[in-house]
Formats: C-alpha cells, sequence, structure tokens
C-alpha cells in the first residue's frame, strides 16, 4: 500500500512536468470550470431568495476570489517553480539583453575570474591532488640524504648507504636505486641514433628492484633481470627499454622489440617498451638502460649517486618508517661494520648526512607546491574582487530598477520570489562566464605548457577533468549567488512601499544601503592590496635574482652541450674537443673559446670527497668535500670573465710541464687555508670519482678564481674546484662549450653545426643559447609566479578602481541636492572637489589598512618564495600603498569633478 | 497563491481526498460544484469548501490517476467538467474507509475510555 502510494505520488508530478512543459489543461479550460462553479452558487442563492446582486456577492464569498483559486490550479498543474524558472531566466535573458555593456563587463570580469581560478585548479588538481600513476602510489617513499651543514637536501645515497639500507630496514616491501649522472651516461641524457639521425634523449639507469618497486609492466618485451642490472664488472649490458612516447613518434609504433638502436656509440638491444606515461620522479625518461656500478664507484662511500625509491610495506605508515630509519641512524655504523662517512642521526660536520624519506609526490612536487598555491590563493582574490565589483554593479542597477520591483510587489509577487529572480540573473551571468571561463582556462594552460614546459613539475599530467569541472561549476555557482545576494541584502525589498512614494527612485533611507556598498569599496581594496604587495616582492625578488654577481661576465656569451660518445675513449675524446675549441677560436665572429665540464648556474653539488695536504676538516678527518668539480679546457676564465684574484690562471705551457695545477675558488681558499695562501698548497683531486678517468695524483694551487654561482643564483656559493683537461689530455663524454662572441645564437648556429660535424658528423648540438637565457631558465620559476601574480595584480587593481569609481560616482550623485545647495550657499568648486575626494580616499584608507593586516597574516605564505626581500619590505609596502592611494585618487577624483560642476540652478529645480 | 482552506469547519488534513472520492462513488459522476453542494449538506453546513480548496484538490486526484474528468452536459444543459472514481480510486477509497474506521475506532477508545 505504501509502495502504491508512492507510485501515486510519482504519478501527480509526472503529470505536473508535464503540465509545465506540455502545457496542460490550458488556463481557459480551468476558468471556465471555476465560472460554471460561480453562476451554479449564485443560482443557487437567487433559488434561496436572494435579489441577483446580492447573490452574486453571496456567492462570491462563499466560493472565495476566482483569482487565489486559478493561482492555486496553476501551481498544482505544473511545477511552479519550473515555471517561475523559465519566466524569470526569460526575464532575465531580456535584461542582460537591454543592457549590453553592463552585460559584456560583467561577463568578461568572470570569464577572467573563473578561468583563472580553473586554470590555477586544474594545476592544484592534476599537480598536487591526483595520485601518482603506480599501483598504490601512497606507499612509493623518496630515501635522500640531507647535509644540513651543505645546505644540500634530497640529494643522492652512496651504493654502499643503499645497499646497507635495503639490508637492515623493516619497513619497505621493495626498494630499488637509479642514476641520472655521473659516469658512462654521464647526463641523464644520451646520443640515440635511431634512422641516421642522431638524436639526443633523456635517459635513466635503472636496477631490476626499482622496476619492482615502482610496479611498472611493461606495454611490450620485458624489463631488466636482477643480474642485468649488477653486473660484477660494473659494465652494464647493452639493453634498453624505450618509452612508448618514444617508440610512437621516432619509431612510428613499428615491431621493435629484439633489434638495436644505437645509444652513446653502442649497439643496444631494445627488450621492451614501457607503457604510455611510465617515468621516474618526473625525469621525462624516454630511454631505460640497466644500472652499472664500477667498483671504484660502488666502494666509494663519499660518491652520491644513487637517487633510491622504496615501497613501504602493506600498513606501514610514512611516519613509522622514518621512525625505524631514525633508529637505524642512531648506530648505523655498528649495524652495518661501516665506519666512515656514514648516515647518523645528528649530522654536525660538513661531511654529515642523514637519510631523510618523503612521498615520492611530495618530493616530485618539491618547491613548486608553496608556488602553485599562492597562485591559487591570488586568483581567489581576484574572483572575489570581480564579485564584489559585480555586486556593485548589480547594486547599482537594482537601485535603477526600484520601480519596476516596487510595481510588481505590489501587483503580488512575493519578496522570495523578487530574491529569485535577481538570484537567477546572476547564477546566468556566471554560469555564461563559467562557460567562457573555462574555455579561457583551457587555453592558458595550453599556452603555459607550452611557453614553460618544466616550470611545474608533472605537467604533462594536468588537463580539465571532471573534479576541474566541477570545481568551475561550483565557483560559478557560488560567484552568482554571492553577488545575486548582494542587492537583496541592503535591505532594499524590505522597504519597497518607499520606493514607490518617493517616486523618482531616489530613496530618502540611502544610509543603510551605503554600508555595503562602502564595505565592498574597502573588501575590493584591501585584496587589490594584498596581490599588490605579492606581486611587488615577488617582482623585487627577480630583480634581485638577476642582479645577482653570478661571478662572472653572461653577456655575448652564447653556450651548447654535445656528447663524444662511444667509441671515443678518454684519450681520444681529449684531442677532438682541443681540435673544436681550436676551430672554435678562429671562427668568424668569436672572441674567445672554451669547454667545461657543468654549466653554471644549474649544476647540482657533486659533493666529492677530496685530499688536501696538511689539511683536517672540521670533522676530523682528512678529506674536504668539494661541492663542485670543473674540468675546463681552453681559454676558460678569460672566455667567461671569471678574474683571477690571486696568481694565475691556466697556461697553454702548463700542458707541457710535468706538475700539475689545479685552481680554487674563493670559498674553498677561505675554508681550507682560513686567510693563508693558498698558492703552492697541495690538493689530491679525486678524478676518478668525478670524472671516471685519471689518476689521482698530487696537483698544487696555482691560482684562486672569483666565486661562480654554480648551483643557482639563489644558492649560498659552493666550494670549488678547477681542474684542467689540456693537462690531463682526457676528457668526460658530455661538454659544454662556450664562446664569447659578438652573434647571437642563431646567427652561430650554422658555423657551429659546420665545426661540430667537421669533427664529427655524428654528433648532435644540444641546446644552443646564449648564456642570459640560461639564467633566465635557472629563475623560471619566481619570474612566471612574478609574471602571473603582476598581471593579477594589475587587473584587480584596475577592478578596485573600477569599483571606488562606481561607488563614489553614485554616492556624488545622491549627494547632488546637498552638493548643489552647498555651491549655492557660495561653497568653492575646489571645496566640493576635496569634499568627494576625502569621501573616497577615506575609504581607501580603510581597506590599505585592512589590507596590510591581511597581507601581514600571509607572509608565511610568501616568504619561502622570496629572494633578497622581507615580506614586510619597507619600500616594497610603501611603493604599493602609494600606487593604490594614487589609482584610488583618480578613480575619486572624476566623480568629485563632475560634482564641483553642478549647476545648483539645474539641480535644485531638477526635483 | 497557496491553496490555503477556509471552509468553516477546518477539514482534517488529508481527508477531502477521502470525502471527494466518496461522494462520487455513491452518487456516480458529478461535476466540482455538485460535489461541494453535496458536502455542505451532508455537514449541514459546516463544511463550506470554496474553489482554492477544491478544485486543486480535483486535479491532484485526477493527476495520482484516482479520478478522470471529462466534459459533459448539466442536466441544465450547460458544459461541466465530471468527476468519476477509477478502478484505482475505489480500491484507494476502500482501503482509506478501512484506515479510518480504524483509526476512528482507536480514538474513540481513548478518548472515551474502555467502554
Amino acid at each position: 500500500m505504501r509502495q502504491g502510494d508512492r507510485m501515486r505520488v510519482v504519478r501527480e508530478w509526472l503529470h505536473r512536468l508535464a503540465g509545465t512543459l506540455l502545457r496542460r489543461r490550458c488556463d481557459t479550460d480551468l476558468e471556465a470550470e471555476l465560472q460554471l462553479h460561480l453562476e451554479m452558487a449564485t443560482e443557487d442563492a437567487r433559488s434561496r431568495g436572494l435579489e441577483p446582486a446580492d447573490a452574486v456577492r453571496a456567492a462570491q464569498v462563499k466560493t472565495g476570489p476566482a483569482s487565489q483559486a486559478m493561482d492555486a490550479l496553476r501551481d498544482q498543474r505544473g511545477l511552479p517553480w519550473l515555471d517561475d524558472l523559465a519566466r524569470d531566466v526569460n526575464h532575465g535573458l531580456r535584461t542582460l539583453r537591454r543592457t549590453p555593456v553592463f552585460t559584456a563587463v560583467a561577463l568578461l570580469t568572470l570569464a577572467l575570474g573563473i578561468g583563472a581560478n580553473t586554470a590555477i585548479f586544474s594545476i592544484v588538481n592534476g599537480v598536487l591532488l591526483r595520485p601518482l600513476d603506480y599501483p598504490k602510489p601512497a606507499q612509493l617513499m623518496f630515501v635522500t640524504t640531507e647535509f644540513p651543514e651543505l645546505g644540500l637536501t634530497r640529494n643522492p645515497l652512496s651504493v654502499q648507504e643503499y645497499l646497507e639500507f635495503r639490508q637492515i630496514n623493516q619497513s619497505f616491501a621493495a626498494i630499488g636505486a637509479y642514476r641520472t649522472t655521473g659516469g658512462a651516461y654521464a647526463t641523464g641524457e644520451v646520443n640515440l641514433t635511431a634512422g641516421g639521425r642522431p638524436l639526443r634523449v633523456r635517459s635513466i639507469s635503472v636496477d631490476a628492484g626499482l622496476l619492482s618497486t615502482l610496479g611498472v609492466q611493461p606495454a611490450q618485451g620485458r624489463l631488466f633481470t636482477a643480474e642485468e642490472t649488477s653486473r660484477a664488472g660494473g659494465l652494464a649490458p647493452p639493453l634498453a627499454i624505450i618509452s612508448y612516447e618514444l617508440w610512437q613518434s621516432v619509431f612510428g609504433g613499428q615491431p621493435l622489440v629484439g633489434q638495436t638502436v644505437d645509444v652513446d656509440g653502442r649497439r643496444h638491444e631494445i627488450v621492451g617498451i614501457m607503457p604510455s606515461g611510465a617515468d621516474v620522479m618526473d625525469n621525462h625518461t624516454a630511454i631505460w638502460l640497466p644500472l652499472g656500478l664500477p667498483a671504484a664507484i660502488r666502494q666509494n662511500r663519499g660518491f652520491h649517486i644513487m637517487n633510491v625509491v622504496g615501497r613501504l610495506k602493506d600498513g606501514v605508515t610514512p611516519h613509522a618508517a622514518q621512525t625505524e630509519l631514525n633508529a637505524l641512524l642512531e648506530n648505523w655504523d655498528e649495524r652495518t661494520g661501516s665506519s666512515s662517512h656514514v648516515p647518523t642521526s645528528r649530522p654536525a660536520g660538513a661531511a654529515d648526512h642523514t637519510l631523510r624519506i618523503e612521498p615520492v609526490q611530495d618530493a616530485i612536487v618539491g618547491d613548486a607546491r608553496r608556488s602553485i598555491w599562492i597562485m591559487q590563493v591570488a586568483v581567489g582574490f581576484f574572483l572575489l574582487i570581480a564579485c564584489a565589483n559585480l555586486a556593485n554593479l548589480l547594486m547599482a542597477r537594482a537601485e535603477s530598477r526600484r520601480r519596476e520591483f516596487a510595481v510588481r510587489a505590489a501587483l503580488g509577487a512575493s519578496r522570495s520570489r523578487l530574491l529569485r529572480q535577481t538570484m537567477t540573473e546572476g547564477v546566468m551571468l556566471c554560469v555564461a562566464g563559467g562557460m567562457l571561463g573555462l574555455w579561457l582556462a583551457r587555453v592558458a594552460v595550453q599556452a603555459l605548457i607550452r611557453a614553460y614546459p618544466t616550470s611545474v613539475p608533472r605537467l604533462s599530467e594536468i588537463n580539465i577533468d571532471l573534479f576541474v569541472l566541477l570545481f568551475a561549476f561550483g565557483v560559478s555557482l557560488a560567484t552568482g549567488v554571492l553577488f545575486g545576494l548582494a542587492p537583496a541584502a541592503q535591505g532594499r525589498l524590505r522597504d519597497l512601499a518607499t520606493a514607490l512614494k518617493v517616486g523618482g527612485g531616489r530613496a530618502a533611507d540611502g544610509g543603510g544601503r551605503h554600508h555595503i556598498r562602502r564595505a565592498l569599496v574597502v573588501v575590493e581594496v584591501a585584496l587589490a592590496v594584498m596581490l599588490v604587495i605579492g606581486a611587488g616582492l615577488l617582482i623585487r625578488t627577480v630583480y634581485n635574482l638577476t642582479s645577482v654577481d653570478a661571478g662572472f661576465d653572461r653577456s655575448r656569451l652564447v653556450t651548447f652541450s654535445m656528447t663524444l660518445a662511444e667509441p671515443y675513449d678518454p684519450d681520444t675524446r681529449g684531442p677532438a674537443y682541443q681540435r673544436l675549441v681550436d676551430k672554435l677560436r678562429v671562427a668568424p665572429g668569436v672572441l674567445g673559446a672554451a669547454v667545461m665540464s657543468g654549466l653554471p648556474p644549474n649544476r647540482s653539488p657533486e659533493a666529492i670527497p677530496t685530499r688536501i695536504e696538511n689539511y683536517t676538516a672540521s670533522d676530523g678527518s682528512a678529506v674536504e668535500i668539494v661541492d663542485y668539480y670543473q674540468f675546463v679546457m681552453g681559454d676558460y676564465f678569460e672566455t667567461m670573465g671569471v678574474p683571477i684574484v690571486a696568481g694565475r690562471s691556466f697556461e697553454p705551457a702548463d700542458a707541457a710541464s710535468p706538475g700539475r695545477g689545479v685552481i680554487v675558488n674563493e670559498t674553498l681558499a677561505n675554508r681550507v687555508w682560513k686567510g693563508r695562501n693558498p698558492i703552492g698548497q697541495r690538493v689530491r683531486p679525486n678524478l676518478s670519482a668525478a670524472i671516471g678517468f685519471g689518476d689521482d695524483s698530487w696537483h698544487t694551487v696555482i691560482g684562486v678564481a672569483k666565486d661562480v654561482k654554480q648551483g643557482g643564483v639563489e644558492k649560498k656559493t659552493g666550494t670549488e674546484l678547477y681542474v684542467s683537461l689540456d693537462q690531463l689530455a682526457m676528457a668526460a663524454p658530455t661538454m659544454n662549450v662556450v664562446l664569447r662572441t659578438i652573434l647571437p645564437p642563431a646567427a652561430l648556429s650554422r658555423t657551429l653545426e659546420r665545426l661540430v660535424r667537421e669533427v664529427d658528423p655524428a654528433v648532435p648540438i644540444v641546446r644552443l643559447r646564449d648564456m642570459e637565457s640560461v639564467f633566465a631558465e635557472s629563475i623560471r620559476r619566481p619570474r612566471l609566479l612574478a609574471q602571473l601574480l603582476g598581471a593579477f595584480a594589475g587587473l584587480a587593481l584596475l577592478l578596485a578602481a573600477v569599483g571606488t569609481y562606481g561607488v563614489l560616482s553614485y554616492m556624488a550623485t545622491e549627494r547632488r541636492r546637498e552638493i548643489g545647495i552647498r555651491i549655492a550657499l557660495g561653497a568653492g568648486r575646489s571645496s566640493v572637489l576635496a569634499l568627494v575626494v576625502k569621501q573616497g580616499l577615506q575609504l581607501t584608507i580603510i581597506g590599505v589598512v585592512v589590507g596590510l593586516a591581511g597581507a601581514l597574516e600571509l607572509n608565511r605564505l610568501i616568504a619561502s618564495v622570496l629572494f633578497g626581500v622581507q615580506p614586510t619590505d619597507p619600500t616594497t609596502l610603501a611603493a604599493v600603498i602609494m600606487t593604490i592611494t594614487l589609482v584610488a585618487a583618480g578613480a575619486c577624483w572624476l566623480p568629485a569633478w563632475r560634482a564641483s560642476r553642478l549647476d545648483p540652478n539645474v539641480v535644485l529645480k531638477g526635483d | 497563491m497557496s491553496n490555503r482552506t477556509t471552509a468553516k469547519a477546518d477539514v482534517l488534513q488529508g481527508t477531502l481526498d477521502l470525502m471527494v472520492l466518496q461522494t462520487l462513488n455513491s452518487l456516480g459522476p458529478l461535476h466540482g460544484y455538485a460535489i461541494a453542494a453535496r458536502l455542505e449538506q451532508v455537514s449541514s453546513g459546516a463544511l463550506q469548501l470554496n474553489m482554492g480548496t477544491l478544485y486543486p484538490a480535483l486535479m491532484r486526484l485526477e493527476q495520482r490517476g484516482l479520478l478522470r474528468g471529462n466534459w459533459g452536459i448539466t442536466e441544465t444543459n450547460r458544459k461541466a467538467r465530471f468527476y468519476a472514481p477509477t478502478s484505482a480510486g475505489r480500491r484507494q477509497l476502500a482501503r482509506e474507509k478501512d484506515a479510518w474506521d480504524r483509526m476512528a475506532g482507536i480514538i474513540h477508545t481513548l478518548l472515551h475510555g474502555e467502554a
């Protein structure tokens, strides 16, 4: 029976829906029925002996008003809210069409606001929220070393540490490692020859443990076996797995497993193809190679090259794993039987380090997280300003529609009906703006990915998915409700009667309403202040970063990278690079040429333990951990413009002399010799660890070079050792060529390609660009953040100015009479001007104060992305306050000027 | 705007459907005025339904498939809409009647003691 009832109700609603959509039982039909009822009642009354007029009245009393019955019937016939909605939408469309400028401005601001929010949220979603594309990704942990004294974080482990950790820990179900630097595949890139075309592709050397830890399965073929990635001799077998993307783009998806390709000049057999999107730590891996560890590297505890990824056992939390790790660190040496350079729980000396684990996703996102959230907050503010502005516009418009609403209320429209109507308009605007915004977001994100492919990690995973769509829809709707409510909130609908009475629509009860509009201006100004302060601080940061003295002259400097892979060996590479340098030096437009192993300012610290004569490091050991080794060839210091502050530079004669010289940087000289003269002191560069060849003989310090920012302009300068490859007559496979030239890279490229081809036709030139763009690239994230934040701050400022202008104009119009009287009584134009401007500036000042307070609150958010400037930097704050006040004064001036031009005759007669 | 009842005697919530169905079941197809007149007569004038109460109720019952309304001719030769219960309406009436009787019995016992 209950179910039957429910069915009946469903049936009723279906009928009502049909009643709305199909217009069943038209009004005349219903009216006829009621009419008949009334007539019959009248006849009955007459038959009881009443006069005709009385009979009609009696019948009417008895049956109740027909209009009410009709309303009730209409409500019952269809779905009233659906009917109303259709009517509101219709009405809204007409209203919006009648005011095209308002509609266009509203749509544009909304599209920008919602679009920006959606775009940034799609980044938040794709980069921060969406889990990695591995099975049970939350179990994956990145294990790294930290050298607090050297300021190094997320550093690799040594081979021994990795093997020991794998042995003694209980928390992980599987652990694997990879390397992208050092050794034969030196840079995480290899030369790949496919169909005669030399290509430079991203590579990674992995052990079998890593692949099973990640849980990747090949799309074709197989993965590496444990034996293949741990050959005793340390030479990896010539096998390769290629990425799905490389397979598709370069090999056209042809059958490939079992065939061979040239990787760094050596034939490699392709054993498998990875599934689409498979990668490690955002490395953009195109080719996977088996890990090979020569004994020298395997044994050397100072050589940190292993990037370690572990998978937690089921039920083990990251916290529990870190707790276990901390316990292991307490007595690592006792547990493993190794004593020198072991990780410790309390690192004190320069070489001391500790181990840390963090979720792989956090490690990938790294420092980008902060920037992304800053952007989300910024665009959120921007949307709020847009909302406040639209609320203002809508309120101003509602002002002019007071009479319309009053008339409709008098005709029986309920308050909630009118409220719903203004809301419908707001939501309609927002839905349209939201759709525009969604389109804008798509375009913007694609443009961002194209323009800054490496500015954000996991960029390829950013897209507009269902979650983002829901977000955009939710934001649009909330926005619409928010600013659609505003006109109602000011109590307009409460006093409809007054609107009719005062006639012209100029209300006498202005005070209360203005509070909301004033508050909106204050909010807009406050939010704009916060945005502009953020943008100002970031612009200062970028300025500071660009003006850091990197230690060399980067103007008119062009650089490129190249790799001389097999069949070259260290001994044949040296002369080959030497030939190239000789050719480059005399090329037209080239003033100087040199070759170096690491390209500043993008190097990662190498931390190579180095013996120094008569020296004991702070931790008591005889070695000093040197952050960077720079292997150079040719007129390195002259070409780069690195000043030699003491001693001399390398000279061609050095190559022939039996004694070997090195040059140290100021930081290393100060750390080791502490004010004593470093010239003539002896060090023993750890060549085998640093470059994989050469004997570790004693070298004499012949000069001290000015500090160069090797690891980034914002980083502390590390210690650095320069070794001359001219003396060694050898070279590493991959080197960076640098030219001092009067020509731009584009003009040089043909010459360079020809010269490199003369040395070896199979070698591609990689990343040919000027040093300025290398620097721009190294600060791309703060720069991008500054640009985006700057753009939004500018727009916010504009919106706030428009808002202030609008409200002030309105208030000035309201005060026309008063101002007219003042002028009539002899007030000067300038005093009227001051009167109105003062009113506006008061609001601005409150807004600035609130904004400053808010900005101080947000200090913590932005502090970590700043460089060389405090969040409370007085200069920036003063500049921002000045700017905002000037803009506000401008916005106030126009309405004030108009008010001061009022003709009292016209105004006072007008009312 | 809302269909509030202004009958002289308040129609007990939910009983209007029952009364309309019973009237039509016992007297055959009737138009709206005849239903109202019948209820007034039965209640000795205590129950006066205004149009705003009666017609929406008729429409609701029709939408639920308990009544069917058709245009016909009255004895005074006027076009009027005649309502008749459907078979579902008659079944519903029987059920509602039982439920009413039970409830009335319970209320009576409750109000006037065990007797």
